[in-house]
């Protein structure tokens, strides 16, 4: 019986071993053709016979084209990309982190209601604000800006729900010492709430690193300056602007944006779990 | 949580404090909550407010804006390439979500089967595509398609089958696209799946066999059932996510051929950004909102959450 077990367990294994394999072939395919010189982009074998760096080198030192040197804007778009998740994720760790104080350790009058439709707002679509938020932008003057890619943003009902359950679990007591200490409604947030729910900050912060990273919509919307391109609007440009010449260069670009990602969720595979698991729900 | 105990019990000393402090009090708890609501007001509320009335005039983005009452939401109801889209999103959203989670389930299963190491190696490489950008995961998948030089052309061919044009035939750029969303999303359903699994108490089993349940009864009487909130979680996230399905059909094929793959939310942004008919697309913003709103409601009305 218990051989039998092992043997299924054996075969399910080599299994889904083999289909897990399929399941890589566009990331297979991704890294290959970015390692194909020109001349092998368009041959049917997957890999590169010669493999080489070129495609790389380009999206930094531009194309040699029949003399002209075509410049590729990759590194704007990486430095955008990079000063907009960071100050996103300040911004957006530091407010939900106070809201979520504010709902989970004091009591006031409109609570339960301000509490809903904080939660009503996690049920709206991004595209019941598009088009006024952009109007909004743009009579600001602010279109093309780090300011319009990061402000909307930090409005993040679901962080603050998910760290006020966090914060309903640290005692009341350790928080009561302290206001014995004489510390301030803000010390008492700032140096007891705070390192206390570090990893619930922790889970969130990778989840808001992914939602900017990778976002598109909004940035598509709201930039229109190729030099304020953030990546994903900068690979999805490539494509439209040179033809099929740029496979090469856009799996380059896309291989150097998805690393980061890859890199943080083998990193935080703990704080990422718990995040997928902590909108539990039960029967 | 009710509103009558805002005033707790409070030492004798705090009592006698003067009026600033009572209001410092008071405050507080208002200060910490601002930066959101402020954040709220302004990107929020007041968008929301003006879609709303934006759905009701006509507006180019440079002109006045001129109000037209429920012209637009007479003219949507009439409008084919609405309806056309609704059919798309929704065939998108049903077969996704049906195929997507029955799949993920049986994913789920089986890598509960497997031995530990290699299984937590699977675990991550079905989740890349979840943490992937869409913008990525898209163009790859293009290339895939491609008509001459693309991987399952060269497979076809390979198996001398006659190769297709996948993202320019009608009858297939859906299909296409179809095939690529359930392929995204597999290994985040099955995550969260997995933790349904887990939770379910080994008694259970250990009571079904007793009674000799084999594996497949055992999955039928009781992993199913057991699982249910579990599924019903993925359906509804599934439904919301695909109701407002843009970025994966803009890039893939911009809603052709024949607007084959154009969604709800690639009509909304063609009708606003592309012809600048900003009222319209703030009609079609509307009803794409309240579709998705009372998706999310149906969420939290079926699905228990831990909230208390």
């Amino acid at each position: 019986m218990l051989r039998r077990r092992k043997i299924l367990a054996r075969g399910i294994g080599g299994f889904l071993a083999l289909f897990a394999l399929l399941y890589l072939v566009p990331y297979i395919w991704m890294v290959s053709v970015s390692l194909k010189p020109d001349a092998e982009i368009f041959s049917t074998k997957i890999f590169p016979k010669n493999p080489t760096l070129e495609q790389y080198r380009r999206l930094f030192f531009g194309y040699e084209f029949k003399g002209i040197t075509l410049e590729v804007n990759f590194p704007a778009y990486y430095k955008n990309t990079v000063i907009i998740t960071v100050i996103s994720l300040v911004l957006v760790l530091f407010a939900d982190a106070l809201a979520a104080y504010g709902f989970a350790k004091f009591e006031f009058r409109g609570k339960t209601v301000l509490f809903w439709l904080m939660i009503g707002t996690m049920m709206l679509p991004i595209y019941a604000t598009l088009i006024p938020s952009f109007w909004l932008f743009s009579k600001l003057k602010m279109i093309n800006t780090y300011q319009a890619l990061i402000l909307p943003g930090i409005v993040d009902a679901y962080g603050i729900f998910l760290l006020k359950q966090y914060m309903e679990t640290i005692p009341g007591e350790i928080i009561d010492a302290a206001k014995v200490d004489g510390a301030g409604a803000f010390r008492r947030f700032w140096q007891i709430v705070v390192p206390l729910s570090r990893p619930a900050l922790g889970t969130l912060a990778v989840f808001r690193f992914l939602f900017v990273w990778n976002d598109y919509l909004w940035p598509l919307v709201i930039i229109r300056k190729e030099a304020m391109y953030t990546l994903t609007i900068g690979i999805a440009n490539m494509q439209q602007r040179q033809g099929m010449v740029v496979w090469g260069s856009q799996m380059a670009a896309s291989v150097l944006a998805t690393l980061p990602v890859i890199l943080l969720v083998l990193l935080m595979q703990r704080q990422f779990l718990r995040g997928l698991t902590t909108g539990a729900f039960k029967a | 949580m009710a509103i009558n105990e805002i005033d707790i019990e409070r030492p004798a000393s705090l009592t006698a404090a003067s009026s600033w402090q009572r209001f410092v009090r008071t405050a507080t708890p208002y200060l910490f909550i601002s930066p959101f609501f402020l954040g709220f007001v302004i990107f929020q509320l007041l968008p929301i407010g003006f879609s709303v009335f934006l759905s009701m005039a006509e507006w180019n983005g440079m002109s006045a804006i001129k109000f037209v009452g429920l012209d637009n939401f007479l003219t949507l109801a009439k409008d084919g390439r609405f309806w056309n889209a609704l059919r798309v999103s929704t065939i998108i959203t049903v077969v996704c979500t049906l195929v997507g989670t029955a799949g993920s389930t049986i994913l789920a299963v089986l890598l509960e089967r497997v031995e530990d190491r290699l299984a937590s190696l699977l675990r991550v490489i079905f989740f890349l595509p979840s943490v992937t950008s869409v913008v990525v995961i898209t163009y790859v998948w293009k290339q895939l398609y491609s008509t001459d030089y693309g991987f399952f052309n060269d497979v076809l061919v390979w198996l001398r089958f006659p190769p297709h044009n996948w993202l320019a035939e009608p009858s297939l750029a859906l299909t296409a696209l179809i095939v690529m969303l359930i392929w995204a999303g597999l290994g985040w359903d099955a995550l969260i799946i997995t933790a349904g699994l887990r939770a379910i108490p080994d008694e259970l089993y250990d009571a079904g066999k007793v009674d000799g349940t084999s594996g497949w009864t055992e999955f039928w009487y009781i992993t199913l059932p057991m699982l249910r909130p579990t599924l019903l979680f993925v359906l509804v996230t599934g439904v919301i996510f695909l109701w407002g399905l843009f970025a994966q059909p803009q890039l893939l094929t911009n809603g052709g051929p024949m607007r084959q793959t154009q969604t709800i939310a690639l009509y909304l942004y063609d009708s606003g950004f592309q012809y600048h008919k900003f009222g319209y697309a703030s009609t079609i913003a509307v009803v794409l909102s309240i579709l998705m709103f009372v998706s999310s409601y149906l969420n939290f009305r079926f699905v228990k959450y831990e909230v208390e």
